[in-house]
């Protein structure tokens, strides 16, 4: 296979395309970075590969997991797993959400708030089987980290905010629950702001003056303020960049096609493509075994199609690496061909 | 003598001769809330029993919407419900009621 490509050469970046690190450049605006597609095929590297290139450029830098099973533990080789905030190296912050423990606290804070409310000694039966129902319910994960991210960003102390995601259908749920709880909030404030009008025309009428402040209207706002705050990031054009990781392969190119019209009903706006895992083209010499050079021109093939669909949206190939990345060496190391120029 | 004419002898009783002005100003004053009572019973009241009616059936649908989980009702999302609890503990037990209670034509007239 001499003949291809001049042999040694394999290009780990489009040609003529534009690059991550000056997508990064041109827009600093854009604080919160996604990089998201099929499981396994490399979000959490290139999550921690470019939180580790920002805060190497003077950025102070937040990565944070809302996978369930989050392994930014694992790249960091630290065990940060629902330990808040934790300091990796200097302006890189790292978290890993612990959905069971948020969601302990939530509880205790809400059965505190009843006792203290009402003067009881403890949670009535009822309303216990309740709270313990209604964390049981197969949602409440996702909600608790859904609720755990937005006390994250709504915070801004950090230039950048790095969300390793979910895998693509996980991602387009967690996506679709911050529009569904953004419709759900405003019906149900707007039927709480309709008893209040009520409340307010039976005031009037027994000239009773000011009515009472309605307290639920109160959380309800709350509550939309901080769902609202999480669904502006997802959609926010100016400053969120959402990046697609693909590998050469027919399966994940086509995945990764319905997903990117999907996220696009969604109004995510989508930054570019990464390529991973692309095979060094030195390994495809004469006497290289079959399984491998059949495997390096499939690769050639989906890399034209790559080129030849998305063009100037892909922003950097990577190439399979002799090992798996873990620690701050092997991030490094990923980090330089991810952004190279 | 009924509880309302003893009320009103009390009433009378109240009233010294000694204190003439403040007697006019209490009995125009008097007059004027009764008028005002009579005009809201006859203008107002039934506006606001409507009112109040509506208010409460809303907070009603309000707690179905977000605690429906109490009568098997699915819900969405637990996570923010639970949030409304506290605020909804006394009234769980009526609305609770109210939701199983059966339903006849009585319903729909008063």
């Amino acid at each position: 296979m001499s003949g291809e490509k001049g042999g040694n050469e394999a290009p780990l970046r489009t040609l003529g395309s534009g690059s991550l690190a000056a997508v990064f450049r041109e827009h600093p605006e854009r604080r919160y970075v996604m990089f998201g597609g099929k499981g396994g095929l490399g979000k959490t590297t290139f999550s921690a590969a470019t939180a580790f290139w920002l805060a190497r450029q003077g950025h102070k830098v937040m990565v944070f997991s809302v996978d369930p099973q989050a392994s930014l533990s694992d790249i960091f080789q630290r065990d940060i797993f629902g330990q808040g905030p934790v300091k990796i190296m200097d302006n890189l912050w790292a978290q890993e959400i612990d959905a069971d423990k948020h969601i302990a606290e939530y509880q205790d804070e809400i059965r505190k708030k009843i006792v203290d409310m009402y003067g009881m000694e403890r949670v009535p039966d009822e309303i216990e089987d309740y709270i313990q129902a209604a964390s049981a319910e197969p949602a409440m994960e996702e909600s608790a980290i859904f609720d755990a991210v937005v006390d994250i960003v709504v915070g801004g102390e950090y230039d950048y905010y790095i969300y390793d995601l979910v895998p693509l259908g996980h991602a387009l749920y967690y996506l679709s629950m911050a529009k569904v709880y953004d419709e759900w909030i405003n019906k149900i404030t707007h039927l709480r702001e309709e008893m209040r009008g009520y409340e307010e025309v039976v005031a009037k009428i027994r000239r009773e003056g000011e009515v009472e402040e309605d307290k639920i209207l109160g959380e309800l706002q709350y509550i939309r303020g901080r769902i609202n705050a999480a669904s502006r990031i997802l959609v926010d054009r100016e400053k969120t960049a959402f990046f697609f990781v693909v590998i050469p392969e027919e399966m994940v190119l086509a995945d990764t096609r319905q997903a990117a019209e999907m996220f696009a009903r969604f109004d995510v706006p989508i930054g570019g493509y990464v390529v991973n895992r692309v095979l060094p083209a030195e390994l495809l010499t004469e006497g290289a075994p079959t399984f491998l050079s059949n495997r390096i021109r499939m690769q050639r093939r989906y890399l034209d199609q790559i080129d030849s669909t998305l063009g100037e949206q892909v922003l950097a190939r990577v190439p399979e690496l002799e090992r798996d990345v873990t620690g701050l060496d092997m991030i490094e190391r990923t980090a330089e061909m991810l952004f190279m120029e | 003598m009924t509880d309302g004419e003893r009320s009103n002898a009390d009433e009378t009783q109240g009233e010294a001769p000694k204190e003439d002005r403040p007697k006019e100003a209490g009995g125009i004053r008097g007059f004027f809330g009764k008028a005002r009572k009579v005009t809201y019973g006859m203008a107002a009241h039934d506006m606001t029993r409507t009112a109040l009616r509506t208010r409460g059936s809303m907070e009603h649908l309000f707690i179905l919407v977000t605690m429906g989980d109490l009568v098997g009702v699915p819900i969405l999302p637990p996570y923010y419900s639970l949030r409304l609890l506290p605020y909804v503990v006394p009234q769980i037990s009526t609305w609770k009621r109210r939701m199983l209670r059966e339903k006849d034509l009585t319903d729909a007239m008063f």
